[in-house]
């Protein structure tokens, strides 16, 4: 890998020293040329916006700008919120999943039972909230997850995305005359005259604070101090290079919902990324954010039936949380394929599987409510037990949305892998004895490995000549 | 007999200290959660500002100076306003509380 973590190396001088790297010294350069455009050349428009206003999709698409483009994000995940899943086992074939319907122990909720909505108010204060999963949802909330037609495309909220100077404070649920809960957008001027390529600040918006809190969910930061290509200044884009606002995106056992478009490493780096050979073999079965991502953050378990009261008189699931790179992966093969089951959703694959190579995950457990007769999960509306605390009245709540007349709620935990890749690091990065010492972070037994295997695997005689070696030129 | 009272006083004085000076005295992290009733920042370039927290616990006030680029950023654009409720960890430097963990505790 070309990257490092420690400032004041030239490119050349990383490039050197750590081998080749498909196109990244170029990507680099464009990065910082374009980049100081994008700084000093603003985008074209401004004089029409000045003198017309910002609308909206309507305006991007004036004087034959962006044609087609708010039709076109209308077919796209950020909009749906769902896409065709055929890599997850025990789905319907034919439908789609993701945020919008998805029932996991990460959120418990989804769009649909979870529609952003004014709470019950809290019993103790008379206060009540807005809140709901679609809260994130770029549209008006009036054209909500999923819908099309030109109203959805003229609810679509462009500059939350791509505006530099969006004012927050307008991005808030209100209920307008006709008492309908609609999401409210800066379509101010001067938000639109400093639109641009997504920054990170535009994708964390949303992405940062998913799942219940700050760097719950995912439990990574996207910056110079947690990340090394945050540290070269690149950006989420940068890696996830969207095409028609169709956006990459891995494959993390637990996002199920794409744009039928994928990113990985070895999009900008070789296959043969490392000097030593050694490790250069390890690329064959070993996945690069194995070595390079050691640790994980977030959530490591919520409890779903037991929520909190706050101080403000409203309920949260209770959760552990932990900071990005305070939590230890657990280590599988992975080929790509996921198990999907009411306690399990996670990585399928096996050391005999050519297709698998071992990767790292983020575990965490839920528990929620299971239907005792269907051994499924219940979904939870989370309007009753944030500002009751009562969970059941929310299970029931979630089920008469669903159509579900009988269920016999039982407490129960889900584990749920998922995916790594971020939190990327080479100053830190593991090492031979960080997984051939026997007490490493790898558990070869549980990787299919056999006694007679792991003994040498876990033998100093693997790695002490060249560590000896390092050792020397290190000092 | 007169050793034993001096020592048991010098004893007694130690552990007061250690239950009952306040924590902010200490050079420690500090942590609380609070709900924020101002803000105070310069302008769009600022690159220094103070934000004051109604304590949960006790409901004092305290005003934190905030540095890191992330969360002034946040303040700039409004995504974290008055009203909001912090996890915060901050230390006492030179007699001002400076913020080293600003988080808004809400979710989606």
């Amino acid at each position: 890998m070309l990257t490092t973590d420690g400032p004041g190396k030239s490119l050349r001088a990383r490039a050197k020293g750590e081998g080749s790297v498909k196109r990244y010294p170029i990507v680099l350069f464009l990065l910082a040329v374009t980049g100081s455009f994008a700084l000093a050349k603003e985008h074209p428009g401004k004089a029409y916006i000045e003198k017309n206003g910002y609308h909206g999709p309507s305006t991007c698409e004036a004087q034959g700008c962006h044609p087609g483009t708010a039709k076109m994000f209308l077919g796209t995940v950020h909009w749906k919120h769902a896409s065709p899943v055929g890599n997850v086992d025990n789905l319907t074939p034919g439908k789609e999943y993701g945020m919008k319907n998805r029932i996991y122990t990460m959120c418990n909720g989804n769009d649909i039972v979870n529609n952003l909505k004014e709470i019950p108010p809290n019993p103790k204060t008379g206060k009540t909230k807005f809140t709901g999963c679609n809260t994130c949802h770029p549209g008006n909330h009036i054209s909500d997850v999923g819908s099309t037609g030109k109203d959805a495309e003229n609810a679509i909220d462009c500059l939350v995305c791509h505006s530099l100077s969006y004012d927050f404070r307008l991005r808030q649920p209100y209920k307008d005359a006709a008492g309908r809960v609609v999401m409210g957008q800066d379509r101010s001027v001067k938000a639109a005259l400093s639109v641009g390529k997504p920054g990170v600040k535009n994708c964390m918006v949303c992405h940062e604070a998913a799942g219940g809190g700050v760097l719950i969910k995912r439990g990574f930061a996207f910056t110079k101090e947690t990340d090394v290509h945050a540290a070269k200044g690149m950006v989420c884009v940068d890696c996830h290079a969207a095409k028609d606002h169709r956006i990459p995106t891995g494959f993390d056992p637990n996002n199920w919902a794409s744009d039928g478009v994928r990113v990985s490493c070895g999009d900008c780096h070789e296959a043969s990324p490392h000097q030593d050979k050694d490790l250069n073999r390890h690329v064959a079965r070993v996945a690069c954010q194995t070595c390079h991502i050691p640790k994980t953050g977030g959530a490591l378990a919520k409890d779903f039936t037991r929520w909190t009261q706050g101080p403000d008189g409203f309920f949260e699931p209770t959760t552990l949380r932990k900071e990005a790179n305070e939590t230890a992966p657990v280590y599988a093969w992975y080929n790509k394929t996921v198990t999907n089951t009411p306690t399990f959703i996670g990585p399928k694959g096996s050391r005999g599987d050519k297709e698998s190579k071992i990767y790292p995950f983020k575990m965490y457990e839920g528990k929620a409510y299971f239907d005792r007769k269907t051994g499924k999960l219940l979904s939870m509306d989370f309007a009753p037990p944030m500002a009751t605390g009562d969970t059941l009245a929310g299970v029931a709540s979630a089920a008469k949305t669903l159509g579900i007349q009988e269920y016999d709620p039982v407490p129960g935990w889900q584990v749920i892998y998922f995916g790594s890749s971020h939190l990327v690091t080479k100053k830190r990065a593991l090492s031979c004895e960080n997984c051939h010492a026997p007490n490493g972070v790898l558990n070869f037994r549980a990787l299919g490995y056999t006694e007679e295997e792991i003994r040498k695997l876990t033998s100093p005689e693997l790695y002490f000549d060249k560590m000896a070696e390092k050792q020397k030129e290190d000092w | 007999m007169k050793r034993f009272a001096v020592v048991f006083l010098l004893f007694a004085v130690a552990l007061a200290a250690t239950v009952f000076v306040p924590a902010s005295a200490s050079a420690d992290e500090i942590k609380m959660i609070g709900v924020i009733t101002k803000i105070d920042i310069s302008g769009p370039d600022a690159a220094t500002a103070t934000a004051t927290l109604k304590d949960n616990k006790g409901g004092g006030l305290v005003t934190v100076i905030v540095n890191d680029e992330l969360t002034l950023d946040k303040f700039k654009d409004h995504r974290i306003v008055v009203g909001d409720e912090i996890r915060l960890k901050y230390e006492v430097k030179d007699g001002k509380n400076v913020s080293k963990y600003f988080r808004k505790t809400a979710g989606c």
